[in-house]
């Protein structure tokens, strides 16, 4: 099993108030499954992806990755985790303004310490995954959204990741685009990689093989699809 | 993340806002620059000072009513009893002086052949004047003791003079008429240059006895000595201290009436009065350092703020919070160490153009670059940690909402 939630909480502290983002979410993952989390605003599949993605631990229950309990972790544990399991794709691409296509990608590597030697052959192997050679030296700004998010999932493919976690991949794309997007996660899925959507959008989550509905902080359905 | 990756990511980022890197350095390459080049002026000029005093003779003792350096206490050492030959003959008896040589001055005009030289120094002395205070004769002779036992009219020439009125031609034999007496030039003398600026060439000497005959003897006589071989300077200084004291019935608890001058002590006064300039000015420089340094955390705290996005997303892909403060704090140092470079640069080069220009001399030294250097680094970490912190603490989660 990759990924084990048991009774998954998260409260806020707001002022004196304590919110609930998240109750009581018990679910699992296997490898190289495709799966969307699906929810309007405000139904915590935020929450849920920072705790599933290592950016934030749960105040509540229990989180085990690839049989390590994340609740436990400190920063530096989780940044190292985050390095190596989790490979992140965002609606706003977030790639770095000052660096090239080939710098982004790389990133990664950096920080996970790869050797010098190995790193390049494996950032042109990650672009070409991607469909991107010959852009690999411009800069963000010289690219088009697709392009970008193109670059992205290149970045997040870096360190083989065991889950690829996409927050609305698509939501800065046209409707074009966005499919051509949608058509990668779908190669990335075929080639064995583990899949996570997390998305408002029903059409979005068609896609998947799995959708998981929250709703008000809890899970209100987790069927095929 | 490596040491070297960090260095290119950090110099990469300071490239791209090239406008606001070279602002914010302003502070350091001013500090560092005026650092070096204040550093430099004052070593040369203590260099050239220290030459300079070597020309007047190394340990001469020099006992007369004013002191070299007159600290303007106020007090009128014109009205100081003068001190006499029999004095002179009595610091002469001590067992730890050696040669002694009293000498006597005023200014007079010179002219020789039409040619006139306004108010030159006329020193009367005995032989011992040229080992003491260190001249040299180029041509001729010095005074001698028959001169002085006799009186003559002889004149040596101070290299000034000598060119001046006489210009190519060989002065030895030749008359000079001094205080519109006649005298013969028997000797002239090696320039000396000059000492703070002005000349030790412009001057006459004559024979002590006959500089009384023909000017009078109501001045105070200077004695010029040193100490006997082997006597510590300090003990000949106490000695003449002592015997004047008692010759001049100073009272025990009055201060001396008179000034014993060493060079010791003159290099010393130089050093107490430079030394206190120095510490002034290395500190109006370490200020200019403070607000570099200043100027830089504030610009790195900007630069925090706006990349908090970007500090967001390198934690989302796995960098700890030591490679966030790393990259920043990597960045602060580069700034201020690549400022300190450029300003030392510039410190060099300002020292350059001074001595070239003006009078001073200025000496870069090894030490005031290193520690121009030393300082920005210092500054460039004391002033990065503080923003570097800041970063590394940010949340990824709310580090990625911002704006």
């Amino acid at each position: 099993m990759l990924i084990e939630l048991s009774g998954i909480g998260k409260t806020y502290e707001v002022g004196t108030q304590t919110v609930p983002a998240l109750r009581d979410i018990t679910m699992a993952v296997e490898p190289n499954e495709y799966l969307a989390i699906m929810g309007p605003s405000g139904s915590g599949k935020s929450t849920l992806m920072n705790i599933v993605g290592c950016l934030d631990t749960p105040t509540d229950g229990s989180y085990r990755l690839k049989g390590r309990e994340i609740a436990e972790l400190d920063d530096d544990e989780l940044a190292l985790i985050r390095s190596e399991e989790i490979g992140f794709v965002f609606q706003t691409f977030n790639l770095l303004p000052r660096m090239t296509a080939f710098q982004n990608v790389e990133l990664p590597l950096i920080y996970s310490r790869a050797e010098r030697h190995t790193r390049t052959d494996r950032v042109w192997g990650a672009i070409d995954a991607v469909g991107l050679r010959d852009r690999a030296t411009h800069r963000p700004s010289e690219l088009s959204g697709g392009q970008r998010q193109r670059v992205a999932i290149a970045r997040a493919l870096i360190n083989r990741p065991s889950i690829i976690l996409a927050d609305e991949p698509t939501g800065n794309l046209d409707s074009a685009t966005g499919e051509e997007i949608m058509e990668v996660f779908g190669s990335l899925h075929s080639s064995g990689n583990t899949v996570i959507l997390v998305t408002h959008e029903e059409y979005i989550a068609e896609h998947a093989r799995r959708i998981v509905r929250l709703r008000d902080g809890m899970i209100e359905s987790d069927s095929p699809n | 993340m490596e040491f070297r990756e960090t260095i290119l990511s950090s110099f990469r980022t300071l490239v791209s806002h090239k406008m606001r890197s070279a602002l914010t350095m302003l502070g350091i390459i001013i500090g560092a620059g005026s650092l070096v080049a204040v550093m430099s002026l004052v070593a040369g000029l203590n260099r050239s000072v220290a030459a300079q005093f070597q020309s007047i003779g190394t340990d001469i003792i020099s006992v007369s009513r004013y002191p070299w350096v007159q600290t303007g206490g106020g007090e009128d050492y014109r009205k100081r009893k003068k001190i006499t030959a029999e004095d002179a003959e009595a610091v002469e008896a001590l067992p730890s002086i050696g040669l002694t040589a009293p000498n006597v001055h005023t200014s007079r005009n010179l002219s020789f052949d039409g040619e006139v030289l306004r108010m030159i120094t006329i020193s009367g002395t005995t032989p011992e004047y040229e080992t003491i205070d260190n001249f040299a004769v180029e041509d001729g002779r010095f005074v001698t003791d028959i001169d002085v036992e006799r009186r003559r009219q002889v004149a040596v020439l101070g290299a000034g003079p000598a060119t001046e009125l006489y210009g190519a031609r060989d002065p030895i034999g030749k008359n000079v008429s001094i205080g519109g007496r006649r005298f013969r030039v028997v000797g002239v003398l090696e320039s000396k240059g000059s000492i703070l600026g002005s000349s030790l060439d412009d001057l006459v000497i004559i024979p002590i006895t006959t500089f009384e005959k023909v000017f009078g003897h109501y001045r105070s006589t200077v004695i010029d000595c040193q100490p006997a071989e082997g006597v510590p300077m300090q003990r000949a200084v106490e000695d003449i201290r002592h015997v004047m004291r008692i010759r001049r019935r100073v009272p025990r608890d009055a201060p001396d009436d008179f000034a014993i001058n060493t060079q010791d002590e003159l290099l010393a006064e130089y050093h107490s009065l430079t030394g206190m300039l120095y510490l002034a000015m290395i500190g109006i420089v370490g200020l200019s350092l403070l607000v570099g340094g200043i100027g830089i955390m504030n610009v790195m705290l900007v630069s925090v703020a706006e990349r908090t996005r970007e500090i967001g997303v390198r934690k989302a892909i796995g960098a700890k919070r030591a490679d966030i403060r790393s990259q920043f704090l990597v960045e602060s140092v580069i700034l201020s160490v690549v400022g300190g470079t450029a300003g030392i640069g510039g410190g060099i080069g300002l020292a350059f153009l001074v001595r070239l220009g003006t009078p001073l001399p200025a000496a870069v030294t090894a030490v005031s670059i290193s520690i121009a250097l030393g300082f920005s680094l210092v500054t460039g970490i004391v002033f990065g940690v503080y923003p570097a912190l800041r970063a590394g603490r940010l949340n990824p989660i709310e580090a990625l909402r911002y704006e």
